[in-house]
């Protein structure tokens, strides 16, 4: 099955994002109420470019394999760089043919992104 | 009458359907069933044939249609042991029938104070609309603690039920630990300190001889979908003593008595908790539905289950890290399983299962409040018919054993 290929599989068991930051200058909790997946990002940012990502949590392999990449994919791009990542850019990255119910699990990632990203924004005019 | 599950499977046509490449096995039937031909047949002839709206038509069509309507009305009460037909209210599923008894009937019986007394492995369905309830009235939500494996013990009912409660909810069957809840027990105690029972039957009626009477509760609930029938028909029935009181919650044509500018009386019961035309062609469903597991009978089904669960049960604890839910005993549950396999998501042993042709469900199953209770973000379950094999079960058993491997 096209999910299970070889190298997804490798990125499933070994994702060198998961885990956490010292330090985050933001970390948020994002829920997919339907299946009980559950991710925590921590995103460290200096002027305005991430520096570091990382992501943990009980969650699948879709999920899992998403957030690896979406993480990989915006450490050293700016805040507005990231800011402009669509769902439809996140699932070719993923590039797995999902089913409707999965793509809630691939794109749980990038919900919390925009979520850190407000937080963090928040956070800077409140300072 | 023998039960041949080899000539039962015949009746289901989706049976036939192969999921890439690989026969279909289907265990998800704790979220809904599969159709016998007959129940399909039925809704069809309805349509073809008979179709009208029903009641105060003189035409034929309608005339015939109201007689199948109600036909399945008195198949139903018959089917629960109920008194008499009035007693079953047809609604659009077991939420709607849970929906009515809360806010047509127990925002007028609760007071503030009262307690409403219910399992933290209740469905959504049997939970949120009581928060609601406790929320208007000024009752009180309180919860039976289940043992380590599920189960409500006697000394627990004893200690819970006391004269501050005024209502029990509670399943029949949990649609996750698969516990079959001694109700008729709780029903008894419930009435010696002047408590009403409300029953979730979603899970229970489909599988197992059910008589109301001799369960002793005052309402109960199921859906015909969990049953062999359409999807969009529930049944509410009520001791018609608790049904005079109850409000409607829906209004508008049928339900109705007199209409002035100004004011409305409503119908005779049931009549006036089913406004606007309903679901007459999943009700005649319905009717061949009940037709037909009674053809089968219920005490087969019961019975076949009953195997598959035992054998199921032995054959999974045999998986190294595989955690079953609920009762571990065979004979405490009903036929279905949740469990959870060390270091693999839910959602990753669903899919594959689903690439060897089996269908079960994964996440939380309606049921938050109890997977935080175990600790855990989400479950697999497997769930049997009458139509399912113990062949198929090995093949689930298979399929979890494949998924460690792929996936560990």
């Amino acid at each position: 099955m096209d999910i299970y290929r070889e190298e997804l599989l490798e990125l499933y068991k070994n994702p060198h994002n998961k885990g956490a930051i010292k330090d985050p200058t933001v970390s948020v909790d994002e829920k997919n109420p339907y299946c009980g997946d559950e991710i925590e990002l921590q995103l460290k940012i200096e002027k305005d470019v991430i520096t570091e990502a990382k992501f943990d949590g009980p969650a699948c392999m879709i999920s899992v394999i998403s957030s690896q990449m979406l993480t990989e994919h915006i450490v050293g791009k700016s805040l507005d760089e990231v800011r402009s990542i669509t769902k439809k850019d996140l699932l070719a990255m993923v590039n797995i043919n999902l089913s409707t119910s999965r793509v809630q699990c691939a794109t749980l990632v990038l919900k919390a992104l925009t979520k850190a990203l407000e937080e963090y924004e928040q956070d800077s005019k409140d300072r | 009458m023998s039960f041949d599950v080899n000539k039962i499977r015949q009746d289901f046509p989706i049976l036939n359907r192969k999921i890439d490449g690989k026969p279909l096995i289907y265990l998800d039937n704790a979220a809904t069933s599969q159709k016998p031909q007959a129940v399909i047949d039925a809704i069809v002839a309805y349509y073809q044939t008979h179709n009208a709206n029903i009641h105060r038509g003189i035409h034929t069509l309608s005339e015939e249609a109201t007689q199948l309507y109600e036909n399945t009305r008195k198949k139903t009460a018959d089917f629960l042991g109920a008194r008499k037909p009035e007693e079953t209210i047809f609604t659009s599923g077991a939420t709607a029938a849970l929906n009515l008894v809360a806010f047509g009937w127990a925002v007028n019986y609760l007071e503030e104070g009262d307690i409403i007394l219910t399992a933290l492995s209740e469905h959504h369905s049997n939970l949120i609309p009581w928060q609601n309830v406790a929320e208007r009235t000024g009752a009180k939500l309180a919860f039976f603690a289940l043992t380590e494996n599920g189960e409500l013990t006697e000394e627990e009912l004893k200690t819970k039920i006391t004269e501050h409660v005024k209502l029990i909810v509670i399943a029949h069957i949990s649609n996750v630990l698969g516990t079959i809840f001694p109700v008729k027990r709780i029903c008894e105690l419930a009435h010696a300190v002047g408590a009403k029972v409300v029953v979730d039957g979603a899970q229970a009626a489909p599988h197992m001889r059910v008589n109301v009477q001799s369960l002793g509760c005052d309402f109960y609930a199921f859906s015909a979908h969990k049953m062999l029938g359409p999807t969009g028909v529930g049944v509410l029935w009520g001791k018609m003593e608790l049904l005079e009181p109850m409000e409607p919650t829906v209004f508008g044509g049928g339900m109705i008595d007199t209409v002035s500018p100004n004011c409305a009386t409503w119908a005779e019961i049931p009549y006036r908790f089913e406004a606007g035309t309903p679901n007459i062609a999943g009700v005649v469903g319905l009717g061949a539905a009940i037709d037909y597991v009674q053809t089968i009978g219920m005490q087969n089904i019961e019975h076949h289950e009953q195997e598959l669960t035992a054998h199921t049960l032995r054959q999974l604890t045999t998986i190294e890290g595989l955690r079953i839910l609920g009762p571990k005993k065979a004979q405490a549950r009903a036929g279905l399983v949740a469990f959870t396999v060390r270091g693999i998501h839910p959602h990753d042993i669903s899919a594959v299962l689903n690439s060897a042709g089996i269908a079960v469900r994964s996440g939380h199953h309606c049921t938050m409040p109890l997977h935080k209770e175990l600790e855990i973000p989400a479950s697999t379950r497997a769930s049997w018919y009458l139509y399912n094999t113990k062949e198929e079960l090995d093949k689930l058993v298979e399929a979890i054993n494949e998924a460690k491997k792929i996936l560990r």
